[in-house]
């Protein structure tokens, strides 16, 4: 009884402590915004801290900023980086359009500005020595933009109106027999890959299934940090990297890209 | 050979000169030795206060009744004590850190704050743990004969007691302050610019992983290094005085 007593008590002084705390923090942001930027537009992004998500390209992009002043805070997930918005720990968030609008409706207060940052094409990365590889994903892909998959898969995650309603289902009597391919990602980027309950969907994630369905291939998904998906795949701990990845020349240099099968924006978040 | 050598001097340009990569490197470096620092700071002055506590609860309190004030007192700053060590050796770091810097620190804009009190904190709670056995370690003897020499219990304390323990517990201690030193590598998780976010931040520049994670590795170890060779002098210092 008297063990049962101290741990409620233990649980009740923690849960105060926190509260209190908190309210803490939340008191004194007032005076710390003296030291925040307001970015309306990208000439306000000189200066400013500006938060993304450590190798992609919207960090690659926002580093350029670093010698006119600005602070670049990277995190390992883009959510941590809109999260750190939404507290004022940085000015505005540089991320892909589709994951923008996520997070935005996921958050109250937040906005996406109008001109987008930058423009891009996302495609799959396959290591330099599988040429192999890279010749059948994109003859697989090639036909399945044809026959009208990847636009459907497309629809299915992006469009108020096309949501939801022409989800991809693997073609009955699919077998496969070549074994396994072993696809590296990060699904914390809806709607191109993210967790629904404990498997990882979205648009990347069913591309590569239908293109895996094609080839005759079982598809593993494996979910890792960002920064990476590129030495997983050179090194060979996964066939292929599919992460809303755009085609950089950088990139090029250590790795392969497919054609691309779609193409997006970089946009920028600030509090409304 | 020779394009395996020229590969592996492309990859060491890329990774330490371009861009002055090695100057983003010795940055990581000193913040890493500055978190390390003051949380090394904040933990022993956290982890002696309480140890002294607690063993001062042990040794006059604990399975007696309290018959002062004092005692009750004693017994719920104990008790407090209790629920801190608990619950700080319960949970990962990384989960502290984050709890700093997204729940507790919310509203501040300096990462750094938030993870030197964190793994002060954090530190804290070992090294409380690390001292009091040092304390308990002293024979019971010792203090009788200073109390009787007209010492009080707060000279017996300073002047007897914890100079005798301090002795035997600076390995683990040494211990203590070598795992801080690599634990502070998760504080890339809340962006704080520390050796191994650097480490990570060049990989994701060169798509090469071999020489910025050694390089960081290396770094890592001589930090260690030097810091086992401090230790040891002091250890050899503190000796002296057996003979």
């Amino acid at each position: 009884m008297k063990k049962i007593l101290s741990i409620v008590l233990t649980a009740a002084m923690l849960c105060t402590t926190a509260l209190a705390l908190s309210a803490c923090g939340g008191s004194s942001s007032s005076n710390s915004s003296a030291d925040t930027k307001t970015v309306a537009s990208i000439d306000d992004l000189k200066g400013a801290k500006i938060g993304v998500q450590l190798g992609t390209t919207g960090d690659i992009y926002a580093s350029d900023y670093e010698e006119e002043g600005s602070i670049i805070e990277r995190f390992n997930k883009g959510a941590d980086a809109v999260l750190a918005l939404t507290q004022g720990k940085v000015d505005c968030v540089i991320i892909d359009n589709e994951p923008a609008k996520a997070f935005v409706a996921a958050n109250d207060g937040l906005k996406i500005l109008d001109e987008p940052f930058a423009e891009e094409d996302y495609a799959i990365c396959i290591a330099k020595d599988n040429n192999d590889l890279t010749e059948k994903f994109n003859t697989a892909l090639a036909d399945l933009k044809k026959d009208g998959t990847v636009d459907s898969i497309i629809k299915n995650y992006i469009g108020d109106d096309t949501k939801g309603k022409s989800p991809y289902k693997t073609p009955d009597g699919t077998e496969y027999k070549n074994g396994e391919l072993h696809m590296a990602t990060n699904a914390f980027f809806e709607p191109y890959e993210y967790y629904e309950g404990d498997k990882v969907v979205g648009i990347d994630a069913m591309i590569a299934q239908a293109i895996c369905d094609k080839l005759g291939y079982k598809l593993v998904i494996d979910d890792m940090d960002f920064d990476s998906i590129i030495t997983a795949v050179q090194s060979g701990k996964a066939d292929f990297g599919m992460a809303g990845m755009t085609v950089t020349d950088e990139r090029k240099e250590a790795i392969n890209f497919t054609d691309s099968y779609t193409t997006a924006k970089q946009v920028i978040i600030v509090k409304e | 050979m020779q394009d395996f050598f020229d590969g592996l001097y492309q990859s060491f340009v890329k990774t330490f000169i371009t861009d002055d990569r090695w100057v983003q490197l010795l940055n990581g470096l000193l913040v890493t030795v500055e978190i390390t620092l003051f949380a090394a700071a904040i933990g022993i002055a956290i982890g002696f206060l309480i140890a002294i506590i607690r063993s001062t609860y042990d040794m006059n309190l604990s399975g007696k009744k309290c018959r002062s004030f004092g005692d009750y007192i004693l017994k719920i700053v104990n008790f407090i004590c209790n629920i801190y060590i608990t619950v700080i050796r319960g949970t990962p770091v990384v989960i502290q850190l984050m709890i700093m810097y997204f729940i507790v620190f919310a509203s501040s804009r300096d990462g750094i704050i938030a993870a030197i009190i964190s793994f002060g904190i954090n530190s804290g709670a070992y090294v409380a743990e690390i001292v009091r056995s040092g304390i308990m370690s002293i024979d019971k003897g010792q203090f009788e004969a200073s109390r009787s020499l007209g010492f009080d219990y707060k000279s017996t304390m300073i002047h007897v007691i914890i100079p005798q323990a301090f002795k035997n517990i600076l390995p683990a201690l040494g211990n203590e302050f070598i795992v801080l030193v690599k634990e502070t590598s998760v504080a890339g998780y809340v962006a704080i610019q520390d050796l191994t976010y650097v480490g990570n931040l060049i990989r994701s520049r060169t798509y090469e992983a071999f020489f910025p994670l050694i390089a960081v590795a290396l770094i890592y170890l001589v930090i260690v290094l030097i810091l086992t060779f401090l230790l040891k002098k002091l250890e050899r210092r503190l000796r002296s005085s057996d003979h």
